[in-house]
């Protein structure tokens, strides 16, 4: 595609973003206070949205844990399809994305974190990519979406196959996928792979990671409130490699650092587990009145390692290999985090379609009765209404929360 | 063995093999180990002693407490088969392996292990493209379930016995074909079911049993003349696990034949031929990962491909895709491979059901109002 078409059609799919997402449901009216990170985190995905957009923007759509250290080291900008699910599904013409899904025969039996974003594609609302990279992380359900996006804008897709168990074989393996992938990215510039860029963004993943970390064990310790939920954005949003990554970073732990002083009184901490909705959503709202929600996914073992910066792609393989569902691994984060975080009730969301979470949930269970850690098992639906609605299940909810008192 | 003196006594007698599958297995005194996926390489279990039996799913229609472990919203398949794990249909296997072919069936592995005492739980690596690259890599996975299976028999697996393993493998593949070949050039010898049977009569695990009969029945078919009457409409099958005698039975009652079944209990489990020349290691990995074109293959356009070969090979007319519930990978494609067959103008139907038990009155109407008119 040339130039000029490639900047027409950018130009129609941010006006079909702009409409899209403007038509918000109404506000919460106890919406969490603001860290400046969380704020500051807003203006840099305001830059990056609207950059992606632009007709000279070299855009790459990856999935949710991909290694983005390796695109920005190409000097692209990463598109984290799933990751606008959550702001997606805040728009009051979320049916309207679905039901282009739906006239496509995709089942709705799929969770609606993939549906969402094909609707947003067939809506003509994502920039068009030059390329697609993806592994198979979290989930094959992703990998199939992106990779069909690759043909949907007919436009190259490089794919890492990710093993699940980790041993010197399955990191040679992934090493050398990596390497592959790097040369071909670096071939669609028609340009060699730069060690310098890598360098400097691994350089850029280790210094943001670190405030990540620190913020992190100052919450095993103390109430710092919005700062789990600002861990998780960080996690979703997926920037590492990138230089804003830390300064956003960094002033989450130099927040973190500030409440910790100020010595909030601690509340009952529960750990949700599994998918999770948008900040604003109900169900969120109505635990954060009576206890702390912690989440599960920024405080994995994979999520806080720093990456080696003699041998990164080998370490980027060990984080992926790590990433992966796998129940024991999994199982043995979960304890030792729940210990460390004194973690006194779990919630396990199931969202509707996500298959790995419900079939490792009663591992959790298991190990929750072990640790006589109360739980509770929902499933929901925080970006398709039409699966889920929160009076449903709150009297259940309000139940476990009455154990904790 | 005595020979069958008709068809439908071969038929039956190949047959046989899978209809006492469960009696047949347990009654022999060698190591069992099963499998899923018809990515799982039978060559090295045999080679290791082993007989190697695909888990079918039907033999525990409860699967309540599968479900406790799974959750409901899961692929029938796999929910059925762990049904059977827990029920201890399987009491006779030492493992079973399961093979990376989909996201519910890595969970079923980790749940099995945990839930299931008395048979392991085996996990292989499987690669999602047929580079060089994953060929290695591959390759090096088959090395391990080798050593595996040494520690596991305490014999070692030299390169005769996987040879050996190969050469009755690629005969079962062989004369599978050759029964396949009546099927490109007219009406098919069997039923649509009797040839999905037929596959699963060969994942009973006695390879030569198998392979014995399986020669017997085309001998007896040698001679046969070809089915009088007016060519029928040409149905090819492709999805998810299937094995589903009542839409066949309203497939075939409609007036169509199933000419072609692009799934596991079909052409899919038998196509290609490892070389028998090749460091057999090699030889075994390139063959799984080349043959590989189901959904769960990342790339769709090599499944779509393969697809479009049938189409030409067995002149198909018609195109049934069927998915099982919540079977995801077959779910994404669908959209994609319902396009591109329309844009060759071949006529395709959606069906969706269960491993046990579809809704068969409404798929019976959608069947007959897309079949019928096509017959005129």
């Amino acid at each position: 595609m040339d130039f000029d078409s490639i900047a027409q059609q950018r130009a129609t799919q941010y006006e079909n973003m702009l409409r899209l997402i403007g038509r918000q449901r109404a506000p919460s009216e106890d919406a969490a206070p603001a860290l400046a990170a969380t704020r500051m985190r807003s203006v840099v995905n305001c830059d990056r949205i609207a950059e992606a957009y632009r007709a000279d923007a070299k855009v790459a759509y990856v999935s949710e844990q991909f290694p983005t250290e390796i695109v920005f080291a190409a000097g692209v900008l990463p598109w984290n399809i799933e990751s606008m699910s959550n702001m997606l599904a805040q728009s009051l013409d979320i049916d309207q994305v679905f039901r282009l899904t739906q006239e496509r025969e995709l089942s709705r039996d799929i969770c609606s974190f993939l549906r969402g974003p094909f609707g947003m594609m067939l809506a003509e609302c994502y920039p068009r990519p030059d390329f697609v990279l993806t592994n198979d992380q979290p989930c094959e359900g992703l990998l199939k979406t992106i990779f069909m996006s690759g043909k949907r804008y007919g436009v190259p897709t490089f794919a890492l196959h990710t093993p699940n168990l980790l041993d010197q074989d399955a990191l040679d393996y992934l090493v050398q996928q990596i390497e592959i992938m790097l040369t071909r990215i670096a071939g669609v510039f028609q340009s060699d792979p730069d060690p310098e860029f890598l360098r400097s963004s691994i350089v850029n993943s280790n210094r943001a990671r670190e405030y990540y970390r620190k913020a992190a064990l100052l919450l095993e310790r103390h109430a710092l409130p919005g700062v789990a939920r600002e861990l998780l954005e960080i996690f979703g949003m997926n920037y590492f490699g990138a230089a804003e990554n830390i300064d956003l970073c960094k002033t989450l732990y130099e927040e973190a650092v500030v409440l910790a002083k100020a010595e909030a009184p601690t509340r009952p901490r529960v750990m949700w587990i599994g998918q999770t909705p948008g900040e604003s959503d109900e169900l969120l709202r109505h635990l954060g009145r009576s206890v702390d929600v912690l989440y599960w996914a920024p405080l994995w073992e994979a999520n806080l390692m720093a990456l080696d910066e003699e041998q990164p792609l080998r370490s980027i393989a060990e984080r992926a290999i790590r990433y992966h569902w796998n129940a024991e691994r999994m199982e043995r984060d979960l304890d030792h985090i729940s210990d460390a975080y004194q973690v006194e009730g779990y919630i396990i969301a199931n969202t509707w379609g996500c298959r790995n979470m419900m079939a490792i949930g009663p591992t959790f269970r298991s190990l929750a009765a072990r640790k006589r850690i109360k739980n509770l098992t929902i499933s929901i639906d925080p970006v398709d209404r039409n699966n889920y609605a929160f009076p449903h299940i709150k009297n259940r909810v309000d139940a476990f929360l009455e154990t904790l008192q | 063995m005595t020979r069958p003196d008709s068809i439908a006594a071969a038929v039956e007698d190949v047959l046989e093999l899978h209809r006492d599958r469960l009696a047949l297995l347990a009654g022999i005194d060698r190591p069992k180990i099963g499998y899923l996926s018809i990515q799982t390489p039978e060559e090295i279990l045999l080679a290791a002693g082993a007989i190697p039996f695909r888990l079918t799913g039907e033999f525990s229609t409860e699967t309540d407490g599968a479900s406790v472990h799974l959750g409901s919203n899961y692929c029938s398949y796999v929910l059925s088969c762990f049904g059977e794990g827990l029920a201890g249909v399987y009491g006779f296997a030492d493992a079973v392996v399961f093979v990376d072919a989909c996201d519910m069936r890595k969970r079923l592995w980790e749940t099995w292990a945990r839930t299931v005492p008395g048979c392991e739980s085996w996990f292989l690596e499987l690669p999602n493209d047929a580079s060089p690259l994953s060929k290695s890599f591959f390759a090096g996975q088959l090395r391990k379930l080798i050593r595996r299976l040494e520690q596991r028999y305490g014999r070692p697996i030299g390169e005769g016995a996987l040879r050996d393993g190969i050469a009755r493998c690629n005969r079962t593949r062989e004369l599978m074909q050759r029964l396949y070949d009546g099927n490109k050039r007219g009406s098919p010898l069997l039923t649509g079911q009797q040839s999905i049977d037929l596959v699963k009569a060969a994942t009973t695990g006695l390879k030569d049993e198998f392979n014995d009969r399986l020669a017997a029945l085309l001998d007896a078919a040698a001679s046969q003349q070809p089915r009088a009457g007016r060519p029928r409409h040409r149905v090819l099958i492709c999805g998810s696990y299937f094995d589903q005698p009542a839409i066949v039975e309203v497939i075939e009652a409609t007036g169509a034949d199933i000419v072609c079944g692009d799934i596991s209990n079909g052409v899919k489990y038998f196509e290609g031929r490892i070389d028998a020349d090749a460091e057999p290691v090699a030889a075994i990995a390139d063959y799984y990962l080349e043959k590989h074109t189901s959904a769960r293959c990342i790339d769709t356009d090599i499944r779509l491909r393969h697809l479009f070969d049938l189409v030409r090979d067995y002149r198909v007319e018609s195109v049934i895709y069927f998915a099982l519930k919540f079977c995801d990978t077959n779910l994404h494609d669908y959209p994609y491979i319902k396009e591109k067959l329309r844009e060759q103008q071949i006529p395709v139907l959606f069906i969706e059901g269960e491993h046990n038990g579809s809704n068969i009155a409404s798929i019976k109407t959608r069947i007959e109002t897309f079949l019928e008119p096509r017959f005129f």
